[in-house]
């Protein structure tokens, strides 16, 4: 296990505070110039869907918040390549480009981190 | 009675076991995270068509569209805030969280 974090993000957006916590300690494990490693899962695409619309919820649109993290440190996305297809999605409707990776790449991905957060 | 249901599909239960219980021509409300169940070709596509088949199916407009879900399954209706409420005024409502 090395000294990076992997934050596995495995909730859908808006239903509850998750996506936007994980979100908040993405960019501050990124401002302290730490290794980090984002890998979605699950719901937890959903995240990156675009054409994110919350205005009737009063709430921040989460999606685009990601395409800007890079320029807090954090570059390395990854998407888990089953849960994208069945929501029926590609990675034509993120917001970004991500690595998209299998189950036995997600699991290395996990394993070669010395801390899994989970949001 | 109302069912509503605001749990995603693929991660929880909650629509399969509405789907049991609920009987033929009872309304089913999707809010929330409940709206993915609306996603066209997702996994849970073919459990949305069997809820259609046997209930008028609704969801919450303001819930698609913060999900980016613009073309919900064909048959599911969006209804806005004034439609929810219109909704539980004329039924006893079940809240399957």
């Amino acid at each position: 296990m090395g000294n990076t974090v992997t934050v596995l993000m495995r909730k859908a957006p808006y239903g509850s505070v998750y996506t936007a916590e994980g979100f908040r300690s993405m960019m501050g494990i990124g401002v302290f110039e730490m290794d980090i490693s984002v890998l979605f899962v699950d719901d937890g695409v959903y995240a990156l869907v675009k054409g994110q619309n919350p205005e009737a919820l009063d709430m921040k649109p989460l999606g685009d918040g990601f395409p800007m993290l890079p320029e807090f440190g954090v570059t390395k996305f990854y998407v888990h390549d089953r849960s994208l297809s069945e929501r029926g999605l590609t990675p034509d409707n993120l917001v970004m480009d991500v690595e998209i990776v299998d189950d036995a790449g997600a699991a290395r991905i996990m394993e070669a981190s010395g801390i899994v957060l989970p949001f | 009675m109302l069912y509503t249901i605001n749990k995603s599909p693929l991660m929880f239960g909650n629509l399969k076991s509405v789907l049991r219980i609920a009987p033929e021509g009872e309304p089913v409300l999707l809010y929330e995270d409940g709206v993915y169940a609306a996603a066209a070709g997702a996994a849970s596509e073919e459990l949305a068509r069997q809820t259609l088949a046997r209930h008028p199916v609704y969801a919450l407009q303001a819930d698609l569209e913060a999900r980016g879900l613009t073309s919900p399954i064909e048959g599911i209706r969006a209804v806005g805030y004034d439609g929810f409420v219109e909704l539980v005024e004329q039924h006893h409502v079940v809240p399957w969280l």
